[in-house]
């Protein structure tokens, strides 16, 4: 067995280009949809005099990190929105504001409700100055008293959602690395899983059959080997974005990675199983990209799979790995769910590498003694 | 040896290969001739315990081993038809690594990886890489895997094929002379018959699953101790001489080629002066008529109607 891990070793040291470009791929398109944060948009913003730009809320508008607001004069906005190189800008009056629209999407009630929030929130500070009977001079002093109390409040109040009633946050730089990650992943494992194939047919699998060696050797050398590289794989993605581009994992890195091992293990056993079924490496080069690119749509690994009405297409995501990986590593990192929660989608995804393994190893077998 | 009973192989409806009677002794050079599609590759996979039979046994030193594969897969040696090798790897880790997996090690897997690069003539290619290699060196090698165990029996499946006449003859002379001094019993499929010819004690012939004939060679040749083959050579072989060769009485078999024609006829049969006057009175133009001493290719002709190599 460690002879045909250090003959695929030093194979995929002479040639290690599959590798590199899945793993390139991924963060590439990982790293242009997410990590890049070219998902903030840009949101020309004017007020109609200076004081309402110093005042709580510009302050506040400059703080929000959804949109990327870029302060500038009427006209300059307008000509933005004219020219198409923003699909909204917004011009702030004392006590009300204007939203003028170029191209109308989801961003436009987006907007709309931060900045009414934000003028909803300066209405309350006036109400609650008000309501104390201050005058002028002590309008600083009673503000600011209030936001340290806000700060360390009496009572802690957390709010929860249960899973799958609606409730979802979303991580879009997470999101994109798990997705993308977890989708070239399948294309590097079966890469490695195909040699099998093709040692079948070239009469290597039957000169090991005739050795001493066991077959038992065989599958887990083969099957060990196509899961190392690309655990490997993941794991370099991964700390390239949490190390080298600073994706913040919610401190848990180490728990993500860990939680990958099911995943990994389901998609090798369905490679496994994919490698059984045809008939040659030419057939199973025809079935793997729509394989994974069908597992990538419906599993939620391109958009949120929360997004996602059809009950067929919601049906098929349950007999996906796909889906339970990223719920995995979603649960993880985003949710902050403790192992406890995630057992349910870790015991799917190692059902199913059991069923896989086992199918998938008896089709391979029906032809020999 | 080995004896092969009745070995039947059937997908779905078709036999691959039916009844398949064989027997090999120590020592031997058994060649098993037949066109692409015969059932040689399906046969030798039974025989070598790869592939399970429909019916039939395969036995060595009179035991099953369909059973008990174990005792025969030491002290045999296969050479598939494909290149079987990590061409990523060079020809001294191929072998370190098949040599590893039977269970050879240390001193004793460098010294065998040395004298096979030796008797393979790659001893100064040991370092390169298996896809930078010439047809003819990788076939060489795939030989030489098959070698590192020192096996009793080898068997080799088309060992030759696409390869240039310089590589192929290397091969055949170390074949022929693995056997000369080391005892090493051969089974060569093969459907070049100059192949099996040269290095063959006994030969079988299959075409279509069966097995159509066997015998030493000259046994074999015997089948067209009735018959002789005449050999005849035009300019542009023309149908009507074609037509006047087929209704004439004494010409058992016509086989047309580009610029010759083949016929069969009666060993005691003078048919030259017929052919010239077919010959003149179809216009044809005559290079030559040759007299051919009948080949393994003539017997197959004679037995299926159809050369080696359709």
């Amino acid at each position: 067995m460690i002879g045909i891990l250090l003959a695929k070793l030093k194979s995929f040291i002479r040639n290690p280009w599959t590798f590199l470009i899945f793993t390139g791929m991924s963060m590439f398109f990982a790293f242009i949809f997410g990590g890049a944060n070219v998902d903030k948009a840009y949101v020309p913003i004017h007020a109609v005099n200076d004081e309402i730009k110093d005042s709580f809320i510009g302050q506040q508008i400059e703080e929000q990190e959804g949109f990327q607001f870029s302060w500038m004069t009427e006209d300059e906005l307008k000509e933005k929105i004219e020219t198409g190189n923003a699909e909204i800008g917004v011009i702030l009056q004392e006590n009300d504001f204007n939203i003028i629209v170029g191209v109308d999407s989801f961003n436009t009630s987006l907007v709309q409700q931060i900045i009414l929030g934000i003028y909803h929130e300066k209405k309350e500070r006036e109400q609650i100055l008000l309501a104390a009977g201050q005058d002028v001079s002590d309008k600083g002093n009673i503000l600011s008293e209030m936001d340290q109390v806000m700060e360390r409040p009496i009572f802690n109040l957390e709010s929860a959602s249960f899973r799958g009633e609606g409730a979802f946050v979303y991580d879009n730089s997470l999101h994109r690395i798990f997705g993308f990650s977890l989708f070239f992943v399948i294309y590097t494992i079966a890469y490695n899983v195909l040699p099998i194939l093709t040692e079948k047919r070239d009469g290597i699998w039957d000169r090991m059959i005739l050795s001493p060696l066991k077959k038992s050797e065989m599958y887990v050398a083969n099957l060990l080997y196509s899961f190392i590289t690309g655990y490997f794989q993941v794991l370099v993605i991964f700390s390239m974005f949490r190390y080298v581009i600073g994706v913040d994992f919610h401190g848990r890195f180490l728990e993500t990675l860990l939680l990958l091992i099911p995943y990994v293990f389901s998609v090798v056993a369905l490679t496994i199983l994919i490698s059984a079924i045809v008939k040659n490496s030419q057939q199973f080069n025809a079935v793997l990209p729509l394989l994974a690119v069908s597992m990538a749509m419906i599993g939620g690994a391109y958009w949120p799979i929360e997004i996602v009405e059809s009950k067929l297409l919601l049906m098929l995501a349950k007999i996906n790995p796909l889906t339970y990986g990223m719920e995995v590593l979603q649960g993880a990192a985003v949710y902050g769910y403790p192992l406890e929660e995630l057992l349910f989608p870790i015991s799917i995804l190692i059902l199913m590498g059991v069923v896989m393994t086992g199918l998938g190893i008896h089709l391979m077998e029906r032809r020999h003694i | 040896m080995i004896e092969l009973v009745d070995l039947t192989k059937k997908f779905k409806q078709m036999y691959a290969v039916k009844n398949l009677n064989m027997f090999i002794e120590r020592g031997e050079i058994v060649g098993l001739l037949g066109p692409n599609g015969a059932g040689k590759s399906t046969a030798i996979s039974m025989l070598s315990s790869l592939v399970e039979p429909t019916g039939g046994d395969v036995r060595f030193d009179n035991k099953s081993i369909l059973k008990n594969p174990a005792a025969f897969r030491k002290i045999v040696g296969m050479v598939p038809q494909n290149i079987a090798l990590y061409t990523d790897l060079t020809a001294e880790e191929n072998l370190l690594f098949f040599g590893r997996i039977y269970r050879l090690g240390g001193k004793e897997l460098n010294r065998k990886v040395d004298e096979v690069l030796e008797q393979i003539g790659l001893t100064d290619r040991r370092k390169d890489v298996v896809k930078n290699f010439s047809g003819g060196m990788q076939r060489r090698l795939n030989i030489g895997v098959a070698m590192l165990h020192d096996p009793e029996m080898l068997i080799m499946d088309e060992p030759t094929v696409g390869i240039d006449p310089q590589s192929r003859n290397y091969i055949l002379e170390t074949v022929k002379r693995l056997n000369e001094e080391r005892g090493m019993t051969v089974l060569y499929t093969s459907h070049y018959m100059e192949e099996v010819e040269f290095l063959c004690d006994r030969i079988y012939i299959m075409d279509k699953g069966n097995l159509i004939a066997s015998g030493t060679k000259d046994e074999i040749k015997q089948i067209l101790s009735s018959e002789k083959t005449i050999l005849i050579r035009a300019d542009r072989i023309n149908g009507k001489f074609v037509e006047a060769l087929e209704q004439h009485s004494l010409i058992n078999r016509v086989t047309i080629g580009e610029k010759e024609v083949t016929i069969l006829v009666p060993r005691e049969a003078n048919v030259f002066s017929e052919i010239i006057k077919l010959a003149e009175s179809t216009g044809l133009e005559l290079l030559s008529v040759d007299n051919k001493t009948p080949t393994l290719e003539d017997v197959f002709l004679h037995l299926t109607g159809r050369a080696l190599r359709d």
